[in-house]
């Protein structure tokens, strides 16, 4: 859904959520205190979604590097007087290319032509998490 | 007119329409992108369905629209 923020919109039935979340002393991440929270609030859990107000929604814990990253550069923005999070176009095309399914490559040929990129930003993050060769493979 | 490809001048026309109308879609306001957004899961809905997959389009009300 972050790439229609900034391309045309398309069709999608779920809304991902990146959360950043503490490892327990085991060093295992668990996702059970936010659907526990999100429980007692009445939303009920459907696979391996949350259905909030009747939208799917996935939460992922940050994965990677590039993830915390995309999340710690996060833009803020507002909807309808809500304050929401935003992850910046160039990090949704570095997401897409290290995720490497059709799909995201289509998001990155929309972001490239639509998404009012940076291209010094993008070729640092690039560079730093070693994506230029999938990008010139996408792109070329 | 004729190119070689078969794109006459009325197609290359519509052709460029639709890639105008896609860049105004982008620079939409973000509250419409998910009111389009909810259109077209509400158009698909119907063929999915009549494919076996269970899809739910968001309500406007749930996303505060």
């Amino acid at each position: 859904m972050a790439a229609t923020f900034y391309a045309e919109p398309f069709l999608t039935f779920d809304l991902d959520v990146f959360v950043l979340l503490q490892a327990r002393t085991t060093g295992l991440i668990s996702l059970t205190p936010i659907y526990e929270a999100l429980r007692t609030r009445g939303y009920r859990e459907e696979q391996e979604c949350v259905v909030i107000e009747d939208v799917p929604v996935q939460f992922l814990p940050a994965y990677n590097s590039l993830v915390e990253e995309a999340l710690a550069e996060a833009r803020e923005v507002d909807y309808e007087g809500v304050p929401m999070r935003v992850l910046r176009a160039e990090h949704l095309i570095a997401i897409c290319l290290q995720s490497g399914r059709g799909k995201d490559r289509e998001r990155v040929r929309l972001l490239r032509e639509q998404g009012q990129l940076d291209p010094e930003y993008l070729a640092d993050l690039l560079r730093r998490h070693k994506l230029e060769e999938k990008w010139k493979a996408w792109t070329e | 007119m004729e190119s070689l490809d078969g794109m006459t001048d009325e197609l290359a026309r519509v052709f460029a329409a639709k890639e105008q109308r896609r860049k105004a879609l982008a620079r939409l306001p973000f509250p419409e992108k998910v009111r389009a957004v909810i259109k077209l899961q509400e158009m698909a809905a119907t063929i999915l369905r009549a494919r076996g997959k269970s899809v739910k389009p968001w309500s406007a009300s749930g996303t505060g629209l």
